[in-house]
C-alpha cells in the first residue's frame, strides 16, 4: 500500500496539539520519540493485547487522527510504566490520556464513559468518587463476602473509631457541585448521558 | 599637557581607492596638527622611511595613519613608527569604513575628517607601553596514564620536553590494557590489544624525558604567569620498585584473597599483587586496605623489597603546561536494576566480556558462564545508561559501545560459532569505515533486533529478555543464558576531581570542556591546560591518540613560541585592595586568584575586558592603557566635528564586529554616512558614562554589536538593558540605543541593521 | 535526600480507604501516633477525583479545580503538608500542584471561574503549595522516621515470606520524588526492614502494575486479571505469604479478586494482603479488630498470621 504526503499536509500538527494540552507535562517529549520500543517492552497492555504504546506514538507523529476512534487506546492501564522509563522523556501514558480527552471533545468514545457516570453522580450527591453502582452486581459475583462487608461498613468503621463520618457536610457537597458545574463538567456529563440514552 | 603633544597625520591615497572619493586636499586643510603628509601607498616599503623621517624632522610624539583598516595594517604601521613606541600610533579607517561604503564625495570627505579627528584625540590619550613577553617553563605534567596520557607524554618527550606522567593506580596502561582485543574496521580483523599497547609502554618507560609517578594524584594546583605549581601526593606502594624483581614469591604466601579489579572482579588476587602481566613499574604492590600486616611476604622476599610501613609523600612540581588525560569510567549498573546485573552472575558488562574473552583473563580466553558452561545464546543490550534522560542516565551517545558490541559479538562467533548472538539496539552507530565491520558482523550470523529491552528476569536456568521487536511491532521474550550490557562511558572520578583542583570548566555531563568545540578541540578554558582522551568526551582509542598528539603539539607551540601579550590587561593596586575576592569570581576568563595574600592576575589569561573593575568597591583595579580615556576621547573627537544638520550615530564594535564592518566595505556595500564605527578591545569596556556623554553631546544614536560566542555576550546584553532602563527613568527614549548580534560572515546583515537603525533614529528625530 | 515533614500534616482521606479498607486509616493513625507525627483530618476535604479522572470522566481542569479547593483547605487550617494514604490521590494532587504552579493559563482560568462564581476564597496563587515540599504519601512520612520504627516494634513477623507491591501511582508518575527507587522500588521493603523483617526483594514483575487499570477492571476484566495474574503467579513461585501494599486500589485488586484469579489460573493463591501501615501497626501491637480492621479483608488475615510472637528484647 502506498501512502501519500502532499505538499500541504502537516502531520506534525497532531503532535503539536498534544504538546499544547494542559495535561502534558513532558514538553516536546512526544516529538523526540526514537521508536525504541522500551515502552512496549514494559507495558502490561502490550503484553496481553494488541495495544502497542510505541505504535501509538508512531501514529500520532504521522498525524493519523483515526487513532482517536481506535478502540485499542482504551486498553491502557495508566500504569505510567512507559512514562517512568522512556529514555527520551516522552510519556505514552499522558499522550493517551490526552488522546481520549480530544476524542471526548469530538464526541467520540461516549459509550466508553457511560458506565462510569456513577463517578460523576457520586460527586454531586456525596463529594466522593465511589465505585459506580452499575458494577455492584459484578463485584457481588466476583468477590465473596463483599456485599455483606459493605452492609457492615458502618459498624466496622465504628469499631475502628473512625471519625469524621463518610459523608461530608452539606456546604461541602454544594461547593463541590458548584465547582463541577462552572468547569463545564456537569454539562458534559449530561450531554454524554443524553446522547447514550438516546441510542438505547 | 596631553593637548600640547605634537601629532603627525599621514594620509594615504591607497592608489586612488581613497583619494577618488575623499577630497584629501580639503582633509589636509582642515587638520590642525604639527604635521600632515599625503602619500600614494603608505604601506609600501617607502612608507617606513617617510614616516620615520617625519617623526624625526618634526619631533612627533604621536602618529595617526589615515588609511585602510587596522585589521589589515596595524602591525605594519606599528613597525613603521619605530623608534616611537608602537602604541603611540593610531589608524583612522577611511577606506573600508569611508571611501568604500560611501559615494557622496562631500559627505565622505566630511566623515573622513571626523574619523581622523577622533583618532587624533584618541592617540593623545595613549601612553608608551611594552608588550608583555611570557615564556613558560618547558616542563609538562600529563595527568592520567592511559592510552591518551601515554601518547601525549611520549610525543612531547620525543620533541625533547621533560614530562611527568602522573597515574593514580599502581600501573600505567589504563582501560586499553584490559580490553583484550581491538579491531580494525579496514582489515576487518580483531587484534591483540596488549600487543599494540606494549611497544608504546616500553618506549615510554625507556624514554629519559619521562618520569612516571604511579600511585600518585595531583592534590593542589596554583598558577602564576603561565607556571603551575602542583603538589602531587604519592601513596606508598610498600614494595620498593628498585629492589623488587617481580618473582612473585610474596603472593604465594599471602593469605588474603580479594576480587581482582583488573579482571572486573571476575577472579581474585592477593593483597600483594602485580596488577597485570605487563604492568609498569614491574613490581608488586600491596593493597593496604585489605592487607592484614601478617608479614609473611616480608619474610619470604629475598630482595628485602617489602616494607609494611610507609607514608604518602608530597612531591612539588613546577610545570608550564598540563595535559589532562584522566579518562572515563563505566556506568554503575545499580542505576538500571531492571537488567539484573547485581542479581545474576551471567548478566555482565561488555568490559567484563572483554576480560572473559581475553587470553590473560579469568577463563584464559574461554567464553564460559559462571557455571563453566558455554552459553547457547548471548543477548547484548545497547545504550545502557546512554541516550537516556531518566534520572542517573546520560543524554549523550557513548559512541563506542556499538562497535564494541560488534567486536565482542564477532569474537564470540570465532570462538563458538554455535553460540547465537543477538544484539538489541535502537540504532547501530557505525560511521565511516565501521560500517564495513557491521556488515562483516552480519555475515558472521550475529543477529540484530531493533528494540530497547525493558527488563531481564530469570526463569529457571535461563534469562528472559523482554523487548519489542520494533520492526515487527511485536513484544517478545528472548530466552538467553548470558546477557551483556553495553554500559555508558562517563567521566572518571579522577576527571571530576582534577577539574575542580585545576578549576577547569566541565560540560553538564562532567566531562572536561574544550574552549571551543569546533576550532579549539584540545584547549580548556584555562590557559596552558589541555585535554585529551575520554576525559573530554566518549571516544575510541584512535581518536584518543589523535587528540593526545594534538594536545602535545599545542604544548609545543607554547614552549617554542613563547607568548607575546598585548599589555592592556588589568592590574591591582595592592594598597587599596582589601582581598575581598569579589573580583575573582567575576572574571569570566579565570585569570584572577589569591596567591601569597595578594590578588594575582595572570597576564596570559586576562583579556582586559574590565569586568573586574566594576565590582571592586575599593576601586583597586585598573586596566592598563587608558582605555576609558581613549574611548571618551574618540567620542569627543567624533562629535566635535558635527554639523548642525548632521545625524551622528556611534557604533561600538570589538575585533569581530569590526572585521564584519570592514567586510561591508570590502564587498562595496554601503550604509549611511551617519554611521561612525569605534573599535574597542571589548565592548564591555564601553561604560554607561560613555554612552551618557555621547547622547548628551550630540550623538543621536548608539549601536553596540557583540559576537554571541563571546564569553561576555550575556553580560553586555544585560548592561545595555540596564542603560535603557536608566534612560526610561530619565524620560529619554531607550530606542536611541540598540544592541545587536554580529557575525563576521554576516556582514550584509550588519549593513542592513546599521541602515535600519539610521532610519529609526531619523524617525525619532522628526 | 529531600526534607520530609513530621508536622503540619493534613492526612488526606481516601474514598477507597474509607469504604473498602478503613483499617488502613486507623492503622496509619495508630503508627503516626506512635511515631509522634502531628496530623489532622478535615471533614471539608473531598475526594481527589482520581478514579473518575483515570476513567477519563474528569478532565484536567475539573480535577485541578477540585484540587485547588482541597489545597486551600489545607493552607487555611495551617496544614500545608498533604499526606495521602492512596497512591492515586498522591499522583493526582501532585500533578495538580505542579500544573497550577507552572501553567499560568490553567491557574488563571480556574481562578477566574472561582471569582466569577462567588468562590474567591478558593483562589490558588502560584506556589501556594510546592509539589516536592508539600505533597507526600504516608510511606514518605514513615520513611522520614525509619530509624524510630524499630523502637516501637512488639511482634516479630520475620518468619513469614514477605513481598512488596509498590503502587504505580506512587512510584512512576512523579519518579523524581520517589524515595528508594522506582525502577526497582524499595521503599516498602525498607520500611519492612525497619520492622525487623526481610522481604524477598526483587521478583518477576515486581515493578509492574497491579492490573486494576481503573477502567480495565470493570470494562476489560480479562485484560485486567491476566495482568494481575502475572504478578500473583510470580509471587506464588516465590511462595510469598504476605504481600504489602501502599495503595487501596492495588489492595482491592489483590485481596478482593484473589479468589477469582485463583479460579481463572487454576492455582490456589493464598497470600494475604496488607497495607504497609497495617503491617507496621501489627508489628507495633495494633489490635486486629480495633486498629487493623481485618474484617474488611476478603482473604482472612488469620489464614496466614495465626499467632504473634513477641520480639526478644
Ligand atoms: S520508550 Fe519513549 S522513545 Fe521509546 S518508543 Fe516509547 S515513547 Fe518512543
Ligand atoms: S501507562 Fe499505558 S501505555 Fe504506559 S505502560 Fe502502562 S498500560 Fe502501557
Ligand atoms: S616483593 Fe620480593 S618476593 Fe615479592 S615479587 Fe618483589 S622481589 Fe619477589
Ligand atoms: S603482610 Fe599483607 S600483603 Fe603481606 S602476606 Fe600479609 S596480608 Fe599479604
Ligand atoms: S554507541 Fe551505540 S550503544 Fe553506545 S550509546 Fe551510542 S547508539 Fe547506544
Ligand atoms: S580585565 Fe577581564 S579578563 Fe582581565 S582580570 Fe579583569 S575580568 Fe578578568
Amino acid at each position: 500500500m502506498t501512502s501519500k504526503q502532499n505538499i500541504d499536509d502537516s502531520p506534525i500538527d497532531f503532535a503539536e496539539k498534544i504538546i499544547a494540552d494542559v495535561k502534558n507535562s513532558k514538553e516536546e517529549g512526544v516529538l523526540k520519540c526514537v521508536q525504541c520500543g522500551m515502552c512496549t517492552s514494559t507495558c502490561p497492555a502490550a503484553r496481553h493485547s494488541d495495544y502497542n504504546p510505541r505504535d501509538i506514538i508512531e501514529r500520532v507523529l504521522e498525524g493519523d487522527i483515526s487513532i482517536l476512534e481506535d478502540d485499542l487506546i482504551w486498553n491502557c492501564f495508566y500504569c505510567y510504566t512507559c512514562h517512568s522509563v522512556c529514555p527520551v522523556g516522552n510519556s505514552v501514558c499522558e499522550v493517551n490520556q490526552i488522546l481520549k480527552q480530544i476524542a471526548i471533545s469530538n464526541e467520540i468514545g461516549y459509550d466508553k464513559l457511560y458506565e462510569y457516570m456513577g463517578f460523576a453522580d457520586s460527586y454531586f450527591t456525596a463529594a466522593i468518587g465511589a465505585i459506580p453502582e452499575i458494577f455492584f452486581e459484578d463485584i457481588k459475583n466476583d468477590v465473596p463476602g463483599w456485599w455483606e462487608f459493605r452492609n457492615n461498613l458502618a459498624d466496622i468503621r465504628d469499631e475502628l473509631e473512625l471519625d469524621p463520618p463518610l459523608m461530608p457536610p452539606k456546604e461541602v457537597i454544594d461547593e463541590v457541585s458548584k465547582i463541577l458545574t462552572i468547569t463545564g463538567f456537569k454539562d458534559k456529563i449530561e450531554k454524554i448521558r443524553a446522547s447514550e440514552e438516546a441510542k438505547q | 599637557m596631553r593637548d600640547d603633544l605634537k601629532v603627525g597625520v599621514f594620509l594615504c591615497e591607497c592608489g586612488g581607492n581613497i583619494s577618488d572619493i575623499i577630497d584629501l586636499d580639503e582633509v589636509r586643510a582642515s587638520l590642525d596638527v604639527e604635521f600632515v603628509g599625503q602619500f600614494e601607498n603608505l604601506c609600501s616599503l617607502n612608507g617606513r622611511k617617510i614616516i620615520r623621517d617625519a617623526i624625526f624632522d618634526h619631533d612627533l610624539d604621536r602618529v595617526v595613519v589615515a588609511a585602510c583598516s587596522p585589521i589589515s595594517h596595524e602591525k605594519t604601521f606599528q613597525d613603521y613608527v619605530k623608534p616611537l613606541n608602537p602604541y603611540l600610533m593610531d589608524m583612522a579607517n577611511i577606506r573600508e569604513q569611508c571611501s568604500w561604503v560611501h559615494s557622496d564625495k562631500a559627505k565622505a570627505t566630511h566623515k573622513a575628517i571626523t574619523l581622523i579627528n577622533a583618532s587624533i584625540e584618541k592617540v593623545k590619550q595613549s601612553d608608551a607601553v611594552d608588550p608583555i613577553y611570557c615564556q613558560t617553563p618547558d616542563e609538562v605534567a600529563v595527568i592520567g596514564g592511559g592510552i591518551a596520557g601515554m601518547n601525549a607524554a611520549l610525543s612531547l618527550a620525543k620533541q625533547g620536553t621533560k614530562v611527568t606522567l602522573i597515574e593514580q593506580s599502581p600501573s600505567i596502561g589504563g582501560h586499553m590494557a584490559k580490553i583484550g582485543k581491538v579491531f580494525s574496521p579496514v582489515k576487518i580483523a580483531e587484534e591483540c590489544g596488549m600487543c599494540l599497547l606494549n611497544p608504546i609502554l616500553n618506549e615510554l618507560v625507556w624514554n629519559e624525558n619521562i618520569e612516571v609517578l604511579t600511585n600518585s594524584k595531583v592534590i593542589e594546583a596554583e598558577r602564576r604567569a603561565g607556571t603551575y605549581n602542583l603538589i602531587v601526593e604519592k601513596s606508598p606502594r610498600y614494595v620498593d620498585t628498585e629492589r623488587c624483581i617481580a618473582c612473585g614469591k610474596c603472593k604465594e604466601v599471602c593469605e588474603v584473597e580479594v576480587p581482582d579489579d583488573w579482571n572486573d572482579g571476575l577472579s581474585t588476587r592477593k593483597a600483594i599483587y602485580r596488577p597485570f602481566g605487563q604492568s609498569y613499574p614491574e613490581s608488586y604492590v600491596i593493597d593496604m586496605d585489605n592487607c592484614t600486616k601478617c608479614s609473611s611476604c616480608v619474610k619470604v622476599c629475598n630482595m628485602r623489597a617489602i616494607k609494611l610501613r610507609g607514608r604518602p609523600e608530597r612531591i612539588p612540581l613546577q610545570v608550564g603546561s598540563i595535559i589532562v588525560a584522566t579518562g572515563h569510567k563505566l556506568f554503575d549498573m545499580e542505576k538500571r536494576p531492571e537488567y539484573g546485573y547485581n542479581r545474576y552472575n551471567d548478566v555482565i558488562t561488555q568490559s567484563e566480556l572483554g576480560r572473559i574473552t581475553g587470553v590473560n583473563g579469568p577463563t584464559k580466553g574461554k567464553l564460559l558462564k559462571s557455571n563453566g558452561e558455554v552459553p547457547k545464546r548471548v543477548v547484548m543490550i545497547q545504550c545502557v545508561g546512554s541516550r537516556d534522560e531518566k534520572p542517573d542516565g546520560h543524554r549523550y551517545c557513548s559512541k563506542i559501545c556499538c562497535t564494541v558490541a560488534l567486536k565482542n559479538a564477532n569474537i564470540i562467533k570465532h570462538k563458538n560459532p554455535d553460540t547465537d548472538v543477538v544484539i538489541c539496539y535502537t540504532d547501530v552507530r557505525t560511521p565511516g569505515m565501521f560500517e564495513k565491520y557491521y556488515k562483516h558482523t552480519q555475515e558472521n550470523e550475529v543477529r540484530f533486533i531493533r528494540g530497547r529491552p525493558g527488563e531481564v528476569v530469570k526463569k529457571g536456568d535461563s534469562f528472559i529478555v523482554r523487548t519489542e521487536d520494533t520492526l515487527k511491532g511485536e513484544f517478545i521474550e528472548i530466552e538467553a543464558d548470558m546477557v551483556v550490557l553495553s554500559t555508558a562511558m562517563e567521566p572518571s572520578d579522577g576527571t571530576r576531581e582534577i577539574a575542580e583542583i585545576l578549576n577547569i570548566g566541565t560540560t553538564e555531563d562532567g566531562f572536561i570542556k574544550e574552549s571551543h568545540p569546533k576550532i579549539k578541540p584540545v584547549a580548556t578554558d584555562v590557559q596552558g591546560i589541555f585535554v585529551c582522551g575520554t576525559a573530554h568526551d566518549p571516544k575510541d582509542i584512535t581518536e584518543s591518540i589523535m587528540q593526545a598528539i594534538a594536545s602535545a603539539s599545542k604544548v609545543s607551540e607554547y614552549n617554542y613560541g613563547g607568548v607575546e601579550i598585548e599589555p592592556f590587561i588589568a592590574e591591582i593596586d595592592k594598597d587599596k585592595c582589601i582581598l575581598c575576592g569579589d573580583c575573582i569570581s567575576r572574571c569570566k576568563y579565570k585569570s584572577m586568584s589569591i596567591q601569597n595574600d595578594e590578588v594575582y592576575i595572570d597576564p596570559m589569561a586576562c583579556t582586559g575586558c574590565g569586568k573586574c573593575l566594576v565590582g571592586c568597591g575599593q576601586k583597586a583595579i585598573h586596566v592598563n592603557g587608558n582605555i576609558d580615556e581613549k574611548i571618551l576621547a574618540t567620542i569627543k573627537g567624533v562629535l566635535s566635528n558635527k554639523n548642525d544638520d548632521e545625524r551622528m550615530i556611534l557604533v561600538f564594535l570589538d575585533n569581530i564586529g569590526y572585521t564584519a564592518a570592514d567586510n561591508i566595505g570590502v564587498n562595496r556595500l554601503s550604509y549611511p554616512e551617519s554611521i561612525h564605527i569605534i573599535k574597542v578591545i571589548s565592548v564591555n569596556r564601553v561604560r554607561p558614562n560613555h554612552i551618557k556623554y555621547a547622547l548628551e553631546n550630540g550623538a543621536d544614536g548608539v549601536f553596540i554589536g557583540e559576537f554571541p560566542g563571546d564569553l561576555m555576550y550575556d553580560e553586555v546584553e544585560r548592561k545595555v538593558d540596564r542603560i535603557k532602563e536608566t534612560l526610561i527613568e530619565l524620560n529619554e527614549n531607550p530606542e536611541q540605543i540598540m544592541f545587536s548580534k554580529v557575525y563576521i560572515p554576516y556582514f550584509t546583515g550588519l549593513a542592513r541593521k546599521l541602515t535600519d537603525f539610521d532610519k529609526k533614529i531619523e524617525e525619532l528625530n522628526l | 535526600m529531600k526534607l520530609i515533614p513530621d508536622k503540619d500534616i493534613l492526612l488526606f482521606r481516601s474514598c477507597l480507604v474509607s469504604v473498602e479498607y478503613p483499617g488502613v486509616e486507623s492503622s496509619t493513625k495508630f503508627v503516626f501516633d506512635k511515631l509522634g507525627i502531628d496530623y489532622a483530618i478535615s471533614e471539608k476535604q473531598t475526594c481527589c477525583t482520581g478514579l473518575g479522572h483515570y476513567s477519563d470522566v474528569f478532565n484536567q481542569i475539573d480535577t485541578s479545580a477540585i484540587g485547588a479547593r482541597n489545597f486551600k483547605i489545607a493552607k487555611d487550617i495551617g496544614r500545608p503538608n498533604l499526606v495521602m494514604m492512596c497512591a492515586t490521590c498522591y499522583a493526582i494532587n501532585k500533578k495538580s500542584v505542579k500544573l497550577l504552579n507552572k501553567k499560568d493559563d490553567l491557574r488563571n482560568h480556574i481562578n477566574q471561574l472561582f471569582e466569577e462564581n462567588g468562590l474567591e476564597h478558593l483562589k490558588y496563587e502560584k506556589d501556594d503549595l510546592l509539589p516536592s515540599e508539600n505533597i507526600f504519601h504516608v510511606v514518605d512520612i514513615l520513611y522520614g522516621k525509619i530509624s524510630e520504627i524499630p523502637k516501637h516494634i512488639k511482634y516479630d513477623l520475620s518468619e513469614y515470606k514477605i513481598a512488596s507491591h509498590h503502587g504505580c501511582h506512587y512510584c512512576k508518575v512523579h519518579y523524581e520524588d520517589t524515595i528508594a527507587g522506582f525502577r526497582d522500588p524499595n521503599i516498602i521493603d525498607e520500611l519492612i526492614g525497619a520492622c525487623g523483617c526481610k522481604t524477598i526483594g526483587w521478583y518477576d514483575h515486581k515493578r509492574a502494575t497491579c492490573g486494576t487499570g481503573f477502567r480495565q477492571r470493570y470494562s476489560n476484566p480479562d485484560l485486567s486479571f491476566t495482568a494481575t495474574a502475572d504478578k500473583m503467579n510470580a509471587l506464588d513461585d516465590e511462595e510469598v505469604e504476605i504481600v504489602v501494599h501502599l495503595c487501596p486500589n492495588c489492595h482491592i485488586q489483590f485481596d478482593r479478586y484473589q479468589p477469582l484469579i485463583s479460579k481463572r489460573e487454576g492455582r490456589e493463591f493464598e497470600a494475604i494482603h496488607l497495607n504497609i501501615a497495617q503491617f507496621i501497626a501489627i508489628a507495633m501491637g495494633g489490635d486486629f479488630d480495633k486498629v487493623i480492621g481485618v474484617k474488611a479483608h476478603t482473604t482472612p488475615i488469620d489464614s496466614v498470621i495465626k499467632e504473634l510472637k513477641e520480639v526478644e528484647q
